[in-house]
């Protein structure tokens, strides 16, 4: 067979590029106009950039520089993280507790009335929606500047993500073990505790300690708009320009959460085993 | 002739010794068979000849080059001309059987293109003629995963003819087929040995295809060998030896 | 005889498994009291505060009247009127969303390539692996609001600092994460593409990407969701976007304006949402004909 043969058998095959894979021409291109675009929207330069990267030098510099070591303020860093991992702690209990009567009540399970589940559910999707920094500058304003703003914040964002959590969780359920206790007459209340409740515990605990790990870091950044812990000390120090310190607590939070994490993925890894 | 030498190669792996001195010289265009227990080491000796595995000791020469040697550009020409087909297939399933058929003319003719996705028309007509002498064209734009276990080891075997290799190597190719598929596949080796000279060197685990397909079998036997000759020459006591069992 | 020591094994379990419960239960308890001895919580700082919130939610809270709904920008009581700055927020909400965007393409595509020596099964040595790694690591472990805050410092008040904030984050996540996918693959294609001579670039593209790049791309639609609400906020420290325009409103007390801009952000947030949500769904069926 000659090679002409072959292309005329196939013309799938030896048809321009365009035909053959439409899509992955047209997104490329699209990824590209929209590169160009975007450097003309937000203005980029080259030149800002090397500006930029100028400015930058100095400040690395200081990062690794470390003078007065030992008059740096320790107190308020040790006091930051212990804040912090308290208020990681009290949002992640509150929340999970909150969570479980939520979590149930917006499920297909227990609430069997559509339109109260309905609004149950749009209710945590609103308070998911709204970013748990902006939920900590709202309670800075009603009780002040300091950790409590940063717990309630981290207590409300969280209770709208485990609630939901839960719910899929209640729904995904097995029903046999709910079907054997309703037709052996159990009321409903010990249908949910003996039928639901024991499936559904280790992933509460389970997903509690993973949202702890994550929590831990919230927890850092809300600092940053007065609700307390080690974030705020990091912010101060950043606008003072003590670039050292602040390179050091960041460090320390990048341990902070390493330990978090480790921790949280072995007591996790038990719960499984048990 | 260019025969392959292997020369006193030996293979460890932390406390085992897989291979444990083997002197071998695999003539051109004949099938060898090498046979033995799972464990045997016949895998690891394959994946040293194109160094998929490391030898700890010992050479490998072919056409005046010490294989054992090579690094770098040399290694992959190397690994050009000693094409592989594995137990599993080992083709991209979510490709089509072109593309991977294709795939195999990147070690000898590399393009930067090809990182793109395109491959020349040249290139395109050669795999259809390969995939031709397998009569599988009509799967050309199929997913690979899609095709049957013995279809995808005969696009494998489509595959390695796009290196225009002088050694086939296949590593127990025939493990994961049905009897009828099994067939065909040992046909398809025996005829690109045939039809094109390709020296072919084949583990088998068993004996019956292993005689009847190859002109020379080698026995291995804990990292060693333990026969080397003619099929016919294979008697009971050394099978027994080999397998363990009697002769399957 | 073999009751009883089974009746003991039980008994001995049992007690175990009570030990551990009433031990969780205790460190839960000091737990709680330590946190809010470190926090100082107790209940009056708790009750003054709540009247405080509610006095603030009905604040900011509109002040719609049904007669006038629908009537114009300068009638108090229409929806006109609470969202009189519309215009403004649609700007900086169109700038929010295309930082999100930028950012997201240029971290997965340079979370791309290093992902590819951060996967054990895929780098070129260990050196490189640890490294980039590290890396990684450091980009994905710093919150992006500290690195906005920097760039603030040097590039200027602006969407520019997040964007760059966002991109270095994404990066580090999302290599991360793709070094996972990586690591979980099957290597057979990839052993077969070293076989017939391909070099490392070759055993990326024909053996491992065919194979992951469906996950990939549901990752990356996630950390654009992820993305989006992070670029509301960036502005509280300066980098631009409709998080500046909140800060300010919030601080200035513009009280209305402030659910006016938080509504916006929810019904954006949900939108990204459910559009990314609904392609993840098709492109991974799509790829799993």
């Amino acid at each position: 067979m000659t090679n002409q043969e072959i292309i005329t058998l196939h013309p799938k095959i030896f048809s321009p590029l365009w035909k053959r894979s439409p899509i992955k021409i047209i997104v490329s291109l699209l990824i590209f106009l929209y590169l160009i675009f975007s450097i003309k929207y937000f203005n980029i330069s080259i030149t800002d950039f090397i500006n930029g990267l100028n400015k930058m030098k100095p400040i690395l510099l200081s990062m690794i520089t470390w003078n007065d070591f030992l008059s740096w303020n320790f107190n308020s860093i040790l006091v930051g993280i212990l804040q912090t991992l308290a208020m990681a702690f009290l949002g992640t209990i509150a929340a999970s507790v909150i969570s479980i009567p939520l979590g149930l009540l917006a499920s297909r399970q227990v609430m069997k009335i559509n339109l109260f589940r309905f609004i149950i559910r749009r209710f945590l999707d609103f308070i998911r929606g709204v970013d748990i920094l902006i939920w900590a500058l709202i309670f800075v304003r009603a009780f002040g500047l300091g950790p409590l703003s940063g717990v309630l914040a981290i207590f409300v964002a969280d209770t709208g993500t485990l609630s939901k959590l839960y719910s899929e969780a209640a729904d995904n359920s097995d029903n046999k073990q709910i079907e054997g206790l309703v037709s052996s007459g159990s009321s409903k209340l010990s249908t949910i505790r003996f039928g639901l409740i024991p499936q559904v515990i280790p992933i509460f605990i389970s997903q509690s300690l993973y949202f702890f790990e994550s929590n831990s870091r919230s927890a850092v950044i809300l600092g940053i708009v007065g609700a307390g812990g080690i974030g705020l000390q990091l912010s101060e120090r950043m606008k003072a320009q003590y670039w050292d310190q602040a390179f050091f607590i960041i460090i320390i939070i990048l341990i902070m959460v390493a330990l978090i994490d480790r921790l949280s993925r072995f007591l996790r890894e038990k719960i499984i085993n048990d | 002739m260019k025969p392959l030498r292997i020369r006193n190669l030996k293979k460890k792996f932390k406390d085992t010794v897989a291979i444990n001195g083997v002197n071998l010289e695999i003539e051109e265009g004949k099938i060898t068979g090498i046979i033995g227990r799972s464990g045997s080491g016949k895998s690891t000796l394959l994946r040293m000849i194109n160094r998929l595995i490391e030898p700890t000791e010992g050479t490998i020469e072919f056409n005046d080059i010490i294989i054992t040697d090579i690094k770098g550009k040399a290694l992959r020409k190397w690994r050009s001309e000693c094409a592989m087909i594995f137990q599993q297939f080992n083709l991209v399933d979510r490709l089509d059987v072109l593309t991977n058929v294709l795939i195999g003319s990147l070690g000898r003719n590399y393009s930067f293109l090809n990182l793109f996705g395109y491959f020349s028309k040249e290139e395109k007509i050669n795999a259809l003629r390969n995939l031709n002498r397998f009569e599988l064209t009509e799967k050309s734009l199929q997913r690979s995963g899609t095709l049957s276990g013995g279809q995808q080891q005969r696009v494998a075997i489509a595959r390695a003819l796009m290196q225009k290799p002088k050694i086939l190597l296949a590593d127990e190719p025939i493990s994961s087929l049905d009897p009828k598929n099994s067939k065909r596949v040992m046909d398809d080796m025996l005829k690109i040995n045939r039809e094109d000279g390709i020296t072919v060197i084949c583990n088998l685990h068993s004996l019956e295809v292993a005689k009847k397909y190859c002109d020379r079998l080698i026995g291995l036997s804990e990292g060693e060998v333990v026969f080397d000759g003619k099929p016919n020459e294979l008697t009971a006591d050394i099978s027994k030896k080999l397998y363990d069992l009697d002769d399957e | 005889m073999n009751e009883i020591i089974l009746n003991s094994h039980n008994k001995s379990l049992i007690r175990k498994k009570r030990f551990w419960n009433i031990s969780l239960i205790a460190i839960i308890l000091i737990g709680i009291i330590l946190s809010s001895i470190i926090i100082d919580i107790n209940s009056s700082n708790l009750l003054n505060g709540i009247p405080r919130l509610g006095d603030y939610v009905s604040q900011i809270l509109p002040s719609l009247e049904s007669s006038n709904l629908f009537l114009s920008p300068k009638d108090q009581g229409s929806i006109a009127y609470w969202y009189f700055n519309l215009p403004k927020y649609l700007k900086l909400l169109f700038e929010t969303f295309n930082m999100a965007l930028l950012a997201t393409i240029v971290g997965s595509t340079l979370a791309l390539f290093l992902s590819f020596l951060a996967a054990k099964n895929t780098s070129p040595n260990s050196l490189v692996f640890f490294t980039i790694r590290r890396i990684l690591e450091f980009f994905r472990g710093v919150p992006e609001i500290i690195f906005a805050i920097l760039f603030v410092w040097v590039l200027g008040i602006g969407p520019l600092a997040g964007i760059i904030a966002m991109t270095l984050h994404t990066t580090g996540s999302l290599g991360k994460l793709f070094s996972e996918v990586h690591e979980n693959s099957n290597n057979k294609p990839i052993d077969a593409l070293k076989a017939s001579g391909g070099n490392w670039l070759s055993e990326m593209k024909f053996g491992l990407l065919p194979q992951v790049l469906p996950n990939l791309i549901s990752y990356v639609l996630l950390r654009f969701e992820i993305n989006i609400r992070a670029s509301t906020i960036l502005g509280f420290v300066g980098a631009g976007g409709i998080g500046q325009e909140l800060y300010l409103v919030i601080n200035f007390n513009y009280y209305e304006e402030v659910s006016a801009i938080i509504l916006l952000i929810i019904l954006t947030v949900i939108s990204i949402d459910l559009f990314s949500g609904y392609l993840r769904k098709n492109i991974i069926g799509v790829e799993n004909d």
